[in-house]
């Protein structure tokens, strides 16, 4: 029992808490700034299917140092502007319905990451691996006993995709451009009424958003497989859209939220390796059950933007 | 809180014209030929460039794709034991939209139905088949049913989206049926997730190199689009769906409709399930239907939420899924290709069904009235 208890904050399993937040934080703000300017998109996990086999062909094509490494952050991040811009042609243009346009792309990014991912390394017997990042331990820090291990001895990839919460909250909250994106969601009308550039704003949060969808997927090759198969993200993607609601679309409580399912997430690794009581598939169920629990503990008390999946037309009368 | 969420549209985006079109329908039926047609056409042309960038020539492998989908028996054979599942899970679908609730669970409600249905005819082996293959069915049906009931009463009484419950559903499903397939009920010998096959008595009965399971799809689908258009719940349902807060003042059960949509659609999955089970693997196992859930609602959406449409296009669907297969074969295409293929059709028809879409496809058409 007490080696049970001591499982639950053991300092491997937190640092893989860390890792596996890494990319559920980052798609979950991407779709923060979609939602925050009134976009349901329902292609997340598509895009990061997209954004992950993008990511692992640049590094296999280009090799890993670290300048290619970045190329292929930058590649798959510029790989979910692009299905991130289909939606808002569909959506913003010609104003179809963002549920069944969101849908649409998230069978289109499965499908495609699927072929390019063929395209690229062809048909073999045993998945080509490009190995994850090296660790960087940060010098002093990383030897503080325990936190050290936790919080300071993680590839680049995690401390920057961690940290994106900080701009992505100080842009929001604290730059007039933030307020015009959040009054947006509230209510395009309004902004459309004080002449602000209401097209332009949709599209710069859907095409930031969007890029960091894509990032989010290519982290899943780079630094938490080194591989790439179909269905590399297995429903994170998803989790991240529930990630959204759960913090009630504020950046910091949903940074919160993605450490509480990755911790949750990490439990099987932790678990479902030393003991055989509870079946893996179980653990692996824990995240989503937890979804669940969490959407009627906070459903109704969140305040969704008011304009979310409503498509505006300036011309409609009321 | 709960009650002023019920009065609102469910899902109101997703309210497409419903009463105009049948104002219009000589005139739409035309339209809608063109829109779908230029929809389809483009398709071909993305998906052509798209097979001449990983170097196969796009018209061989469109021939392929038809070929070996209808071109012998056993290929139309397979073509309707993969549209079986597609039908049975886009009517659900469709049927829930037309009373404004989104059903995204499909692929779970299938694993439940598969799970109920194998779990019945191991339970119930050494009985006849005349027996054992209806209460396989029935058990599939209750197994969908039950998941979906979920999200139905989430909805029901705490105005929970059912679309995010649905979906996390998915998820709890299909391990539940990894469990199932690797743990109490898993074939040794095979060494993957993959159970003992169910007694020979619950096989669903074939048909030549087929099984049955269109007989059964089809008339549900016809039954349903029947059941919305023809009776007084149907009306109910048609008006919660297009104004939900009319319907209410009409005197329409909103509660009632919510959960009666997401549990028929849940059960339309399920049964979907065990047919698949009884009718193909006679076995659990686990990518029983991949995506399919999705290409569910995907062909909903293309046959603008009419029972009747699934039939068609879940047709059409079907044949893709076969085709890409035996591209699969010989091209070395990866068989998720046809999902690129599916949405860029789907995408490509929502674009021309817009407001400016149809303005471009009126002056296409020459009025431009």
């Amino acid at each position: 029992m007490i080696e049970f208890l001591a499982g639950l904050v053991d300092a491997d399993m937190l640092r893989t808490t860390l890792v596996v937040a890494t990319p559920l934080l980052l798609a979950a703000l991407g779709e923060l700034l979609l939602e925050r300017v009134g976009l349901l998109n329902l292609a997340i996990e598509g895009m990061v299917a997209v954004g992950a086999a993008v990511g692992f062909a640049v590094v296999f094509l280009g090799g890993k140092s670290p300048g290619m490494v970045i190329l292929a952050i930058v590649v798959a991040g510029l790989s979910g502007v692009a299905i991130g811009a289909i939606y808002g042609a569909m959506s913003l243009n010609l104003q179809a319905n963002q549920i069944t346009v969101g849908l649409a792309l998230l069978i289109f990014g499965l499908g495609a990451s699927s072929l390019l991912y063929r395209g690229v390394v062809g048909v073999t017997t045993t998945p080509p691996s490009i190995g994850t990042l090296p660790v960087w331990r940060i010098p002093v820090l990383s030897d503080i006993p325990y936190l050290g291990r936790i919080l300071f001895q993680h590839d680049p990839f995690v401390y920057l995709g961690l940290l994106t919460v900080v701009p992505v909250w100080w842009v929001l909250y604290r730059t007039p451009l933030g307020l015009r994106v959040r009054a947006t969601g509230e209510s395009p009308k309004a902004v459309d009424s004080l002449g602000l550039p209401l097209m332009s704003l949709r599209w710069s949060a859907l095409a930031a958003g969007s890029a960091l969808i894509g990032i989010a997927g290519a982290f899943f090759p780079l630094s938490l497989v080194g591989g790439y198969s179909d269905g590399i993200a297995s429903g994170r993607g998803w989790l991240a859209l529930m990630l959204v609601i759960f913090g009630r679309w504020r950046p910091w409580t949903i940074a919160a939220g993605a450490l509480l399912f990755a911790w949750v997430e990490a439990l099987q690794f932790q678990f479902g390796v030393t003991t055989k009581v509870i079946p893996p598939q179980f653990l692996r169920m824990l995240p989503y059950v937890l979804a669940i629990v969490v959407l009627v503990r906070v459903y109704g008390k969140a305040q969704a933007p008011a304009s979310l999946t409503k498509s505006y037309d300036r011309e409609a009368r009321f | 809180m709960t009650d002023t969420q019920l009065t609102e549209p469910p899902t109101g985006p997703l309210n497409i014209q419903d009463s105009s079109q049948r104002a219009r329908r000589g005139r739409g039926l035309v339209e809608t030929a063109v829109i779908y047609g230029i929809g389809i056409l483009v398709a071909l042309l993305i998906n052509g460039l798209l097979l001449m960038a990983i170097g196969a020539n796009p018209l061989t492998a469109y021939g392929t794709i038809l070929s070996s989908s209808l071109g012998s028996l056993s290929g139309v054979a397979q073509t309707l034991n993969r549209m079986t599942p597609l039908l049975l899970g886009a009517t659900g679908v469709a049927f829930a939209m037309r009373a404004g609730y989104v059903n995204l669970g499909t692929d779970g409600q299938i694993y439940a139905g598969a799970i109920a249905a194998t779990g019945v005819a191991f339970a119930l082996d050494g009985a006849p088949a005349l027996v054992l293959v209806p209460i396989v069915l029935v058990a599939g049906i209750v197994g969908g049913a039950l998941l979906a009931s979920i999200a139905a009463w989430l909805r029901a009484t705490r105005g929970i989206n059912e679309l995010f419950v649905t979906v996390m559903l998915n998820f709890v499903a299909l391990f539940l049926a990894e469990y199932l397939a690797t743990g109490p009920w898993t074939d040794p010998v095979a060494g993957e997730a993959i159970t003992v096959p169910i007694p020979a008595a619950a096989e669903l009965p074939s048909l030549g190199p087929g099984h049955v399971g269109i007989l059964i799809a089809i008339p549900i689908a016809l039954l349903v689009s029947r059941w919305l258009l023809r009776t007084k719940g149907g009306f109910e349902f048609r008006a919660a769906g297009s104004n939900a807060l009319a319907a209410r003042f009409g005197g329409v059960g909103l509660v009632r409709v919510g959960i009666v949509a997401l549990v028929v659609a849940g059960a339309l999955g399920g049964l979907a399930g065990s047919i698949e089970v009884a009718g193909v693997h006679s076995r659990l196992l686990t990518g029983l239907t991949p995506n399919f859930g999705y290409m569910a609602v995907l062909i909903a959406v293309l046959a603008r939420r009419r029972p009747m449409a699934t039939i068609p296009v879940a047709f059409g669907f079907a044949v893709l899924i076969v085709g890409a297969d035996s591209l699969q074969r010989s091209v070395q295409l990866p068989a998720s290709a046809v999902l690129l293929f599916q949405a860029v059709v789907v995408l490509a028809v929502l674009a021309f069904e817009t407001p400016k879409g149809r303005r471009l496809i009126g002056r296409i058409m020459g009025g431009g009235q």
